[in-house]
């Protein structure tokens, strides 16, 4: 339905935004949000802030070993997630994606106990932070080797298709991944079978230090769709409406049949690239300072108080509410304790073979 | 029902899997129309159509990656890799992705899925059509590595392969595609359980341990030795993921002598691995060490195509040395 008056126009030269800075609609069609969804929007926004902002105090009180910085990537995160049918839909995310994941639904206990290392992670505690993922939510989970997800969510996509199952496959990645075999090797194949894909580059200009002119030649991401048949949008991710607006397009493109799309959103990463980098080393201060100017909650806010859906009182009462949910979430990660040593042993195969039987017998002192 | 070729025991399995079993998929680089290029997947394209026969993009990650993400989904894909030696582009796929998924996802996900690949030498391909890489999976803890070298090892193998919930690597020896016939199975659930070895020949002299491609040079070895009057052992391993540990120990420590045969390069061979575990396990049953006959440690020669090959006097040579020790 909304293909047939469709919103957007792929390969635009600037990229698409339907609020301006001041916090003003400037979409151009009727905003079609009733206002509790626009402030659960932005309450997921700011809960991303929280998320991360006290995830990075755990790292540098020596609770948590990483973090990868989501700061500047809220409004493209929840535009995503809200554009999806949670549970439903496919999603293959990248590390940088604690927030996406929190607006698509997955308890946030889950999410600081993947990071803790605790039971309270339904991996078990196989992967370092910042790599989650939801059998119950379809959440692939999120694997380090950058781009190595890209062929399994056209596969996801491919199946999707074959099953006439009316999901879709929504595959996150930063503008570095963009560069990796496996991502073109993804992206083709799901363009040559017209797969129910959504390919999302969360653009912030780095991959760690290396910028997007050392990166590829293109001028933008979104470019690269032409390559493999299929629409590239060009987004303002800071802008949390267009991001939602364009992922909801690509997604009903998809779902009904005309294949996938690439879809650039633009953001900016406030933070180091990760606990382990020093962001100084590469990028002058006045770049970053001049992004935050342009922050995607403080422009959604003034969207909102113009409509009198939110003001600094629901301000101060909601981030009080998730900070006590963090703390919550971290007394119960931690009290679900650190998996058995003997469950570094489980789920290599569905059976324990006799040599993993011995090789745990010998590393517990039993053999 | 009549005698069959290797590479027709896959097509048939891979026919009666796809009939049983909706969820079954094939998918690879030609072999929708054109059957494969060996012909493993013939007639299949024409009975189930585009969509159970995938013909994908020259992109051996998007096969092997796109395999993962049909399998987690519920799909049943059976990819082939046209040749082991172009697995690599989809190497990083195999280790980082499809090896680990149940266990990075606490097994939230799994991949059942099959990888096949025509491997090994003597079919005068050089070096890019020629190897025998199943170290490499073996040594990748999460996948399961299956070599047969018989028509109906090859049928209840691959049937195990794609009923199994776990990934599995399923090596074939290209150079017996078309050597030998055999009957196979009638039963349509007829399937060998990965992990067992088969005994070819019961001999209390020397064992021979061999899979793949090699078991061809191994069993010609073992029926001169015969008629020389020595009686040789001869395991087969056929599956290398996990191998038959038990059926190989007890024959070496019963009989004390040993010789290893398998065509992949000597250093850090899966052999490697047979010869420590014996000397870690039987050490004290040894009439004489374990002895090794490989192809050597170099690229694969295109010129000298069977000499690279562990062939039946090489193979005899080294019975020889285990038996004068
Ligand atoms: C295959 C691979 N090579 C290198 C790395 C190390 N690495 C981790 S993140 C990263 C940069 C990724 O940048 P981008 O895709 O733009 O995402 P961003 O972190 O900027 O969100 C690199 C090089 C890796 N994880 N995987």
């Amino acid at each position: 339905m909304i293909r047939e008056s469709q919103l957007f126009e792929p390969f635009t030269e600037e990229p698409i935004s339907v609020m301006n800075e001041a916090g003003e609609w400037v979409g151009g069609f009727d905003l079609d949000l009733e206002p509790e969804t626009l402030t659960r929007f932005y309450r997921d926004m700011l809960r991303a802030r929280v998320v991360d902002e006290r995830l990075g105090r755990l790292q540098r009180q020596g609770k948590v070993s990483f973090v990868a910085p989501g700061g500047g990537h809220e409004a493209a995160q929840v535009g995503i997630a809200h554009a999806m049918r949670a549970r439903e839909d496919w999603l293959y995310p990248y590390y940088r994606d604690i927030g996406l994941l929190l607006a698509l639904g997955l308890p946030l206990v889950e999410i600081v106990g993947q990071s803790l290392g605790t039971s309270a992670d339904p991996a078990k505690a196989r992967q370092m932070p910042y790599h989650p993922g939801s059998g119950e939510f379809n959440v692939f989970t999120v694997a380090s080797p950058i781009a190595s997800h890209v062929p399994p969510a056209a596969g996801t996509a491919i199946s999707q298709k074959l099953a006439g199952s009316g999901e879709v496959t929504v595959c996150t990645f930063g503008d570095g991944a963009t560069s990796e075999g496996d991502w073109h090797a993804g992206v083709n194949f799901a363009g040559a079978q017209g797969a129910p894909a959504v390919f999302v580059c969360e653009n912030n200009g780095y991959a760690i230090s290396v910028g997007m002119r050392h990166q590829t030649g293109s001028d933008s991401i979104h470019v690269k769709a032409h390559a493999y048949g299929m629409p590239g949008y060009f987004v303002d991710g800071m802008d949390v409406l267009a991001s939602y607006y364009v992922m909801r397009e690509a997604i009903a493109r998809a779902r009904d049949g005309f294949g996938p799309s690439l879809v650039e959103l633009v953001v900016y990463r406030y933070g180091g690239h990760s606990s382990a980098d020093d962001d100084s080393r590469y990028r002058p201060r006045a770049e970053v300072e001049q992004w935050k100017r342009r922050d995607p909650l403080t422009r959604f806010r003034r969207f909102l108080e113009k409509r009198e859906l939110w003001d600094d009182e629901r301000e101060a009462a909601t981030l009080q509410e998730l900070g006590d949910e963090f703390t919550a979430a971290v007394k119960q990660a931690e009290e679900a304790g650190v998996p058995p040593v003997a469950s570094m042993f489980d789920d290599v195969f569905a059976d324990l073979p006799a040599r993993l039987r011995k090789q745990r017998a010998e590393l517990l002192g039993e053999g | 029902m009549s005698a069959v070729t290797m590479v027709q025991a896959v097509a048939r399995t891979l026919d009666e899997e796809m009939a049983r079993d909706p969820r079954v998929v094939v998918m690879g680089e030609d072999v929708g129309k054109r059957g494969g290029v060996f012909l493993a997947t013939e007639k299949l394209f024409d009975k189930y159509g585009p969509d159970r026969v995938i013909d994908t993009p020259l992109a051996e990650a998007a096969i092997v990656g796109a395999a993962l993400g049909m399998a987690v989904h519920g799909l049943r894909p059976v990819a082939e890799i046209q040749f082991a030696d172009y697995v690599y582009p989809g190497f990083d796929q195999l280790v980082s992705q499809v090896a680990k998924l149940r266990y990075r996802s606490g097994g939230q996900f799994t991949a059942p899925m099959v990888v096949r690949m025509p491997a090994g030498g003597g079919v005068k391909g050089g070096h890019h059509h020629s190897q025998s890489p199943e170290a490499h999976f073996a040594h990748t803890a999460g996948l399961k590595v299956v070599f047969p070298s018989t028509p109906k090892d090859t049928q209840g193998l691959l049937r195990a392969a794609i009923r199994d919930d776990d990934p599995v690597v399923f090596l074939e020896p290209k150079r017996l595609y078309r050597a030998v016939k055999e009957e196979l199975d009638d039963d349509p659930d007829f399937a060998l359980p990965i992990g067992k070895a088969a005994e070819r020949r019961r001999g209390d002299d020397v064992v021979l341990v061999s899979y793949g491609g090699s078991m061809a040079e191994t069993l010609r070895a073992a029926d001169a030795l015969v008629e020389q009057g020595i009686s040789p052992h001869v395991i087969d391993l056929r599956s290398l993921a996990p191998w038959d540990e038990e059926a190989v120990l007890s024959a070496v420590a019963r009989v004390g002598r040993v010789v290893l045969v398998s065509e992949a390069p000597h250093t850090a061979s899966f052999m490697s691995e047979v010869s420590a575990t014996i000397a870690e396990e039987v050490l004290d049953a040894l009439l004489a060490p374990p002895a090794r006959v490989t192809g050597p440690d170099t690229p694969y020669p295109y010129a000298q195509d069977r000499e690279y090959l562990p062939g039946p006097n090489r193979i005899l040579r080294a019975v020889q040395r285990v038996l004068d020790y």
